[in-house]
């Protein structure tokens, strides 16, 4: 039991110091608070805006664009390592290009998603779907090429469809490969959607960051900035729950 | 029941071709059992997956005389190869649940199943949490529930410890008389294939091949008695020395 709350005991003290920290250099250090705001107006700004209801939609926005990205870049990650999978020839033409794609500096190429797709959604989730893709397509591929060979032995036997392959073997057998991708995706999409929300539009926490910078609202900015670190711990989070359900036949059990 | 006739297969390796099963004309009636033994190299495995439709053969022909059954066999292999993700119950299902079977008739063969390869208790159990000899029973049950004529078995007990691998003998005795389904066993013990066998077919390496084929006339239920019985010791003896001449 005392394993369990470990980890939160740990956060826990860490969060405490780091605030105490900033309450300390913010306070007692002096220094300015349009530089650094102290935690209290920070959180009662963060606060008040939630109250007010003026934070919502910003929110939302960028979550949902996140989702968004999310799931079009991990579908397309994964149906792309499937097919890559099943047509090694293919691959061996891919694989090159594939590289340069995937080390290219997608936020680099933000801008030019701009110009490609405009000012609105698009250009948005374009950026986040290209984050996510790459980090998904790959760990797919490593799970799908790490089958055991058996198991198609056994859905040749049984005669299975390419469908039911894929949906009753292939894509289970490949899980834990897609989940390291789609944890690394996972970050990449916050990273991506607060980028994208920088450069264009008046949505989003990217937005109000810009915003409150841009007007010397510096409470406002670092509650934007926490909320945002929130929002990854929370994806973290729930990509952590959902991968325990659907991956506790693969944890060792403590015996 | 399987007839095989000038039945070939050979492997492509670094630009040469092996010969891995040379031309074997074989019958096997309905409802045998059949041990094949041989060291490795042999092409039993290759014999077996060859009658499976895993393999493709290079030449001649199989014939399963099973009408229209969809999945003519059921495969053990050496390993249980079940799906981790799955509870015993869901793996002995799969078959089943594949070929489209009505859930509460699913749920009635896997019950009986489960109780005849004795995992009841085990049935909500993952994989991992199974031993080797206990994965190797739900393996059995699955290739049963769909209920093939034809049961392939691939050293399924070659992984297991000694006493296991003798309870489970005796059960696959007792499955087979229940059953009465075609059993066809590739095993690397004499003593396997002498004790389970109505049938012992002898495989010999470079080139793969059938060397003899012995009828066993041990009587049935075998048991304990039989390991005492002077002709399966004989039996037993003349597979050793059959073995010995193809090393």
């Amino acid at each position: 039991m005392m394993s369990r709350f470990r980890p939160v005991f740990e956060y826990g003290v860490a969060l405490a110091l780091l605030t105490v920290a900033w309450w300390y250099a913010s306070g007692p250090m002096g220094i300015p608070k349009y530089l650094l705001p102290s935690p209290q107006s920070t959180v009662s700004t963060l606060w008040d805006s939630l109250v007010s209801g003026e934070l919502w939609p910003h929110l939302w926005f960028t979550v949902r664009n996140i989702l968004l990205g999310l799931g079009i870049g991990s579908v397309a990650g994964i149906a792309v390592a499937y097919l890559l999978y099943k047509m090694p020839r293919l691959s061996t033409f891919l694989d090159g290009p594939l590289v340069v794609f995937q080390t290219a500096p997608k936020i680099a190429l933000a801008p030019l998603f701009v110009v490609w797709f405009g000012l609105g959604l698009t250009a948005k989730i374009v950026l986040i779907v290209s984050l996510v893709f790459f980090p998904v397509l790959m760990g797919a591929l490593a799970g799908f090429r790490s089958i055991d060979s058996r198991m198609h032995d056994l859905a040749k036997l049984l005669k299975l469809n390419p469908f039911s392959l894929f949906w009753r073997i292939d894509l289970m057998a490949a899980l834990p490969g897609i989940f390291v991708g789609l944890k690394i995706g996972a970050v990449q999409a916050l990273v991506g959607a607060i980028l994208a929300e920088w450069i264009s539009g008046s949505d989003g926490l990217g937005y109000l960051m810009t915003f409150a910078s841009a007007t010397y609202k510096t409470p406002l900015l670092f509650g934007a900035v926490l909320l945002t670190s929130l929002l990854g711990i929370a994806l973290h989070g729930l990509l952590g729950v959902i991968e325990g359900r659907l991956l506790s036949w693969k944890v060792q059990d403590g015996r | 029941m399987i007839t095989t006739s000038g039945l070939t297969k050979s492997f492509d390796l670094d630009g040469g071709s092996i010969l891995a099963l040379a031309p074997l004309d074989h019958r096997i009636e309905k409802g045998a059992f059949v041990s094949i033994v041989g060291p490795s190299g042999c092409g039993k495995s290759t014999f077996l997956r060859l009658i499976a439709g895993l393999e493709d053969a290079s030449g001649g022909t199989i014939e399963l005389d099973t009408g229209s059954a969809k999945r003519p066999v059921g495969f053990v292999f050496q390993d249980a190869v079940l799906l981790p993700w799955k509870t015993v119950r869901d793996n002995i299902r799969f078959p089943l649940d594949t070929a489209g079977v009505r859930r509460d008739e699913g749920n009635r063969i896997v019950s009986e199943l489960i109780e005849l390869v004795g995992l009841s208790g085990f049935e909500d159990a993952l994989p991992k949490q199974l031993s080797g000899g206990m994965r190797q029973r739900a393996a059995i049950a699955r290739a049963l529930s769909d209920d093939p004529p034809i049961l392939l078995m691939d050293e399924p007990f070659s992984a297991v410890d000694l006493l296991t691998r003798e309870t489970l003998n005796d059960e696959l005795l007792r499955i087979w008389q229940r059953t009465g389904k075609t059993i066809l066993l590739v095993t690397h013990s004499v003593e396997e294939a002498a004790y389970l066998g109505s049938e012992v077919m002898v495989m010999s390496p470079r080139p793969g091949r059938l060397k003899k084929t012995y009828t066993v006339d041990l009587p049935h239920p075998r048991g304990e008695a039989t390991k005492l019985d002077p002709a399966y010791h004989q039996l037993v003896a003349e597979l050793r020395q059959d073995m010995r001449e193809t090393e």
